[in-house]
């Protein structure tokens, strides 16, 4: 009798141990579905974008007597999540949104359905840069995603500073390194803030440079050009812009410029201007290397779009929320709330603009933004460019080697 | 009961859990080991190949991964070294007092009761250029500001500072407890003879703590090689890969790259070295001889 108890009990707790790993494998494929129509899921970037849907979502939620669950993540996150829950034939989340430059990645990949065939088309309100990045190809292709927040660099600097010692806002770079030396020698504030830290934050703050010397990363045929002329001469003003500065990361950055103890640094718009308010000044990026330079597009555009899932369980729906919550009316709401917007109609509207001083520089900065390589190896690309960056700023490799390592590993990964 | 029949019961019995280390475990390992010789990238996964030793050529050929082991041997020395010591310092200090134990003991332990993560972002406010703490407190004293996390000359220092603050106090509270098991009748016959407090520490106070050090050691040599959270929030591997660790390299090529085959690999190859640097104290700490 004993016996048959224990050959019970082992054969039971085999049975749950099986049980329980398909158990968990199944919620967890399913976990946050969206399981019928009552509801759709949204995995969004956290902070200001998940605070502005929820101000505005309640009137879709009522209108279509569904819940709408947003969950908000921090960046890499959100990328892991959304790459993991690709694989599953019903997707947990019904959209999501997606940084720029993850956005051929995710098309290569088939992650985004095709919005013409949920009856999505274009809409000729949404600034041209920032349509251009939700299609696949890029610019020319089908449309996977719409351009949820229209984020772009611009350029900071402290007024009050820059006045004291008589000079006029820079708009060039050589000017820019000009300024930052003298205001060094003067003042004994940091002439520019450089936001060095490896990875994306020096990637970002390099490449307006770069390309304001004319470089360009890739060449058609995706041959690494960073060790070229530009590359050399942006690389040798950033490294002369520290010698004059501070290598800060984004919440000093904010606080030496907008407090006067440095003169000017790129940005994102959101970190120093809120609402109605700006902590600092602010204009476009400077355009060209010297005065006498050709006037190239500078400003990095960093848009979120948003799409919907290929496995949405509810893929009409979802495009009904995303048509709802990019449309003009919706934007306008959301500004209020830190939504950034990305139509032309929201940023030229009088009431607005009047309100939000910086909406004219910021549709200017679209205009003429750039937009980062579309190649679904970006992520690789932008780290082995990082590091090499890093190096040359903390002096363990020469501009030169720098440059000529950062080319070699490019062309690796492109490979 | 028969012989044959014990067996089978004995079976029986280690079935369930048998299952469950074959799930957790030997599946998984077999899983990354067999997935390291493939191209295997997470969003192509129906075009993965087998590529035969490529991504471990490519790994060690790799300046940051080599970088990133030298960072995780560097660490791992410096730190376990430094907080076993500490830790031993303080467990005795303790130990030796007559008041106060309790609330020291007790204090002592809160920054290893807190996530990695939140000890992170708490030195990240704290070592911040202007806004942090401990640059105002050292202008008091008419020094700095310093830039802990991207100069080149410090990051790593304060990496490892930020180690030994969160963990000495683990390594004080193991080896306070193996203090506490050391009969007191070899201090007092020592006393009786006449030995000083140092030849009391190394003659009996040391030999009686050894297998609990070597567990300390163990330990701490497993986990810092695992150093991942403060890198990658505090410093994100810079500046200019000086504190890159193998942890952070794998979670940027397998996790956030998704390129799995090349991260799996990378992963194997840290467990290789775990082991190389683990099994002198597992023989140790298991009773057996290096």
């Amino acid at each position: 009798m004993r016996k048959k108890m224990s050959y019970m009990l082992s054969l039971l707790l085999t049975t749950a141990v099986l049980f329980t790993g398909c158990q968990s494998q199944g919620q967890a494929s399913g976990q946050g579905s969206s399981q019928g129509t009552d509801k759709l899921v949204i995995a969004a970037r956290g902070g200001s974008h998940v605070d502005a849907m929820n101000a505005v979502k309640e009137s879709f939620e009522k209108e279509h007597n569904v819940k709408v669950d947003i969950i908000g993540l921090e960046a890499a996150d959100l990328k892991q999540k959304i790459s993991l829950d690709a694989k599953n034939s019903k997707g947990a989340y019904d959209l999501i949104m997606a940084d720029d430059p993850w956005m051929p990645q995710f098309s290569e990949a088939g992650i985004f359905a095709k919005l013409s065939d949920l009856g999505i088309q274009e809409d000729s309100d949404f600034e041209e840069s920032s349509l251009a990045l939700g299609k696949s190809p890029y610019a020319i292709g089908d449309l996977y995603a719409l351009p949820f927040s229209g984020n772009v660099q611009l350029f900071f600097y402290n007024k009050e500073l820059l006045e004291r010692h008589n000079h006029e806002v820079p708009t060039n770079w050589t000017d820019v390194l000009e300024t930052a030396k003298a205001i060094k020698a003067e003042d004994g504030s940091a002439g520019y803030v450089i936001r060095g830290q490896q990875g994306n934050p020096i990637v970002s703050d390099f490449l307006p440079l770069f390309w304001a010397y004319g470089g360009q990363i890739f060449d058609d045929n995706w041959k690494a050009q960073i060790n070229s002329e530009a590359g050399h001469k942006a690389l040798d003003t950033y490294v002369g812009l520290l010698a004059v500065g501070e290598n800060y990361e984004n919440t000093d950055i904010v606080g030496s410029v907008s407090e006067g103890r440095a003169a000017m640094a790129l940005g994102w718009p959101s970190w120093f201007i809120k609402g109605e308010t700006a902590s600092a000044d602010y204009t476009a990026i400077p355009s060209k290397a010297a005065s006498d330079a050709e006037s190239v597009s500078t400003g990095m555009i960093g848009n979120w779009m948003m799409g919907v899932t290929a496995n949405s369980q509810n893929p009409e729906l979802a495009a009904e929320f995303l048509t709802f919550i990019t449309s003009s009316d919706t934007q306008k709401q959301m500004v209020e709330h830190g939504g950034v917007p990305t139509r032309k109609s929201v940023y030229q509207d009088t009431e607005l603009a009047a309100k939000y001083k910086h909406f004219p520089v910021m549709l200017e900065a679209l205009q003429n933004s750039v937009a980062r390589p579309r190649t679904a190896k970006w992520s690789q690309v932008e780290e082995a460019l990082g590091a090499e960056l890093s190096a040359a700023i903390a002096g363990t490799k020469t501009v030169e080697q720098a440059l000529t390592d950062a080319n070699k590993a490019m062309d690796d990964i492109m490979q | 009961m028969n012989l044959a029949s014990k067996r089978v019961f004995q079976w029986a019995m280690l079935a369930p859990v048998t299952l469950l280390l074959i799930c957790v475990t030997v599946f998984p390992f077999i899983y990354t080991v067999t997935n390291s010789f493939t191209d295997y990238y997470y969003l192509a996964s129906d075009a993965k190949q087998f590529i035969g030793f490529s991504n471990y050529v490519k790994i060690i050929q790799d300046e940051q991964f080599r970088q990133a082991v030298w960072n995780t041997l560097k660490f791992m020395f410096l730190a376990v070294s430094i907080e076993t010591a500490l830790g031993l310092g303080i467990a005795v200090l303790i130990e030796s007092m007559r008041r106060g134990q309790k609330v020291l003991r007790i204090t002592m332990l809160a920054p290893s009761l807190l996530p990695p993560v939140t000890v992170a972002l708490i030195w990240q406010m704290m070592l911040s250029n202007h806004n942090g703490i401990v640059n105002h407190l050292l202008h008091w004293f008419g020094v700095g500001p310093f830039n802990f996390l991207m100069d080149i000359n410090i990051a790593f220092n304060a990496i490892l500072f930020i180690d030994i603050w969160q963990w000495t106090p683990f390594a004080f509270l193991l080896l306070y407890a193996g203090l506490q098991s050391v009969p007191r009748s070899q201090f007092e016959a020592a006393k009786v003879d006449g030995a000083g407090k140092l030849r009391i520490f190394f003659h009996i106070t040391l030999p009686n703590i050894m297998p609990t050090l070597f567990m300390v050691i163990l330990l701490r040599t497993i986990d810092t090689f695992r150093l991942f959270d403060k890198v990658n929030i505090l410093t994100g591997g810079g500046p200019a890969n000086s504190t890159t660790t193998i942890t952070q390299y794998i979670y940027k090529q397998g996790v956030y790259n998704l390129q799995i085959g090349y991260g799996a690999a990378a992963s194997v190859i840290m467990v290789m070295l775990v082991l190389v640097f683990s099994v002198f104290y597992i023989k140790r700490s298991m009773g057996g001889t290096a």
